[in-house]
């Protein structure tokens, strides 16, 4: 797996080229990949635990993408940051911030970790998604009936993350999978749900999922 | 100086785990409220989180250890030895993430000018860290977290709470919030304004 990591560089060098033209869009630009980075490292360890729990390769494949993807960015970050740096002042705050990404890099490493035990042996997985559902915050999935109110629509108009405080982390369809969804992403009948939240909210989200007609909560939920 | 992380109690009619798998877990939320922990202190230059981190570290670092001995426990009696290796490996990634929480920790405390394009970055994120003051008679205070179901209500979780001036991290459903203390929470934008109503919104 690691092999996956190490990959080469090529691109990377042309991207630098480009970035050197623009120094002052460099500076914008280390803001935008330690955003970029500390979504990969919360998103990347959810979906790390939820390959395990649904013991599903195509999450672990897509975590070790994460994992390319934030090596590349660490990659980045640094060279953007060096061109920034024109003072000893910048440089203090400039090595702050990469200290950063690069415990963010290291998150994603871990996770990358954690899914290459799906490549171990099968009788001696079975037991861990007991192991991760009892964890404060619980991995769980929900399939979208057609005639549920959710389907149709989109991840921001459905308010799921509000009205059950799950937040979805990847939907499969016949399709294929798509990771960390955006607000626009449009839900449909027969949509699997992975979600992140309490098993209160869950058991919420489980009959929003499955009847038609608005949901209520007893006594005063926030609508 | 601060709280203790609250302990895992059995519930009844709670499967019952291996002591192996106990220690996972409380290994995986403890190195999960570091991260969340450490962001919370980045974004607010915050030396008293900061300083809970490396106090977590050495509860992360035990439960590592404990899990590894534990695990091998487990063999005298089931031989199991690919379980033992998986969840030992579990340990250590864990372990890992918590390391990095620490590393960032670390940049808190080092007392360097905080470069702004730090926060901007933490604020641009879609994971949202962010704090509220409950108030007087609001729905929230004198009531347990698990009574007024604020995760799953409004999609925050809750990582501290500050009462007067102490810090207390890791709350869990049991947890009293009374009215004037500051949470510290973690969650999507819209969550927070959520929140932020039922910490205002008085009690009928």
């Amino acid at each position: 797996m690691k092999n996956l990591v190490v990959k080469d560089k090529s691109h990377l060098r042309h991207r630098s080229k480009v970035k050197h033209e623009e120094i002052e869009y460099e500076a914008r630009s280390v803001r935008e990949i330690l955003t970029e980075m500390k979504d990969i490292s919360e998103l990347i360890t959810d979906l790390a635990y939820s390959a395990l729990v649904l013991d599903s390769r195509e999450i672990a494949e897509e975590v070790r993408e994460l994992e390319a993807r934030m090596d590349r960015l660490n990659y980045q970050i640094r060279l953007t940051a060096l061109i920034a740096s024109r003072s000893m002042e910048d440089a203090e705050s400039l090595t702050g911030i990469l200290t950063v990404a690069s415990a963010a890099e290291n998150i994603s490493n871990a996770a990358g970790d954690i899914v290459d035990l799906i490549d171990e042996e099968i009788d001696t997985r079975p037991f861990l998604p007991f192991i991760l559902r009892d964890a404060d915050e619980k991995f769980n999935v929900a399939r979208i009936s057609p005639e549920s109110e959710l389907a149709g629509k989109t991840i921001a108009d459905s308010k799921i993350g509000t009205r059950t405080g799950a937040i979805v982390i990847a939907v499969n369809r016949r399709s294929g999978w798509i990771f960390d969804p955006s607000k626009d992403f449009r839900l449909r009948g027969n949509d699997l749900l992975i979600v992140r939240g309490t098993q209160d909210g869950y058991n919420n989200l489980q009959k929003l999922s499955k009847h038609a007609g608005q949901f209520t909560e007893k006594a005063g939920g926030p609508r | 100086m601060s709280g203790k992380l609250p302990v895992r109690e059995e519930e009844p009619g709670e499967v019952d785990f291996s002591k192996t798998t106990r220690l996972l877990l409380e290994l995986k939320d403890t190195s999960e409220l570091m991260v969340d922990l450490a962001y919370s202190a980045l974004l607010y230059d915050n030396e008293d989180i900061a300083d809970e981190i490396f106090s977590l570290e050495e509860v992360a670092d035990d439960l590592e250890k404990d899990v590894q001995l534990s695990a091998m426990e487990d063999l005298k009696e089931h031989k199991d030895v690919k379980k033992g290796f998986v969840l030992i490996r579990l340990a250590t990634a864990m372990e890992k993430i918590a390391d990095a929480a620490v590393t960032i920790a670390d940049v808190v405390l080092r007392d360097i000018e905080r470069n702004p394009v730090v926060c901007l970055s933490l604020r641009d994120s879609k994971v949202r860290i962010t704090t509220v003051t409950v108030e007087r008679e609001s729905i929230l205070a004198g009531r347990r977290i698990g009574e007024n179901k604020i995760a799953s209500k409004s999609g925050m979780w809750i990582i501290a709470i500050r009462k007067d001036r102490k810090y207390y991290y890791g709350p869990d459903e049991n947890t009293m919030i009374s009215e004037g203390d500051l949470l510290l929470a973690r969650g999507p934008k819209e969550g927070e304004s959520i929140l932020r109503e039922m910490a205002r919104k008085k009690r009928r």
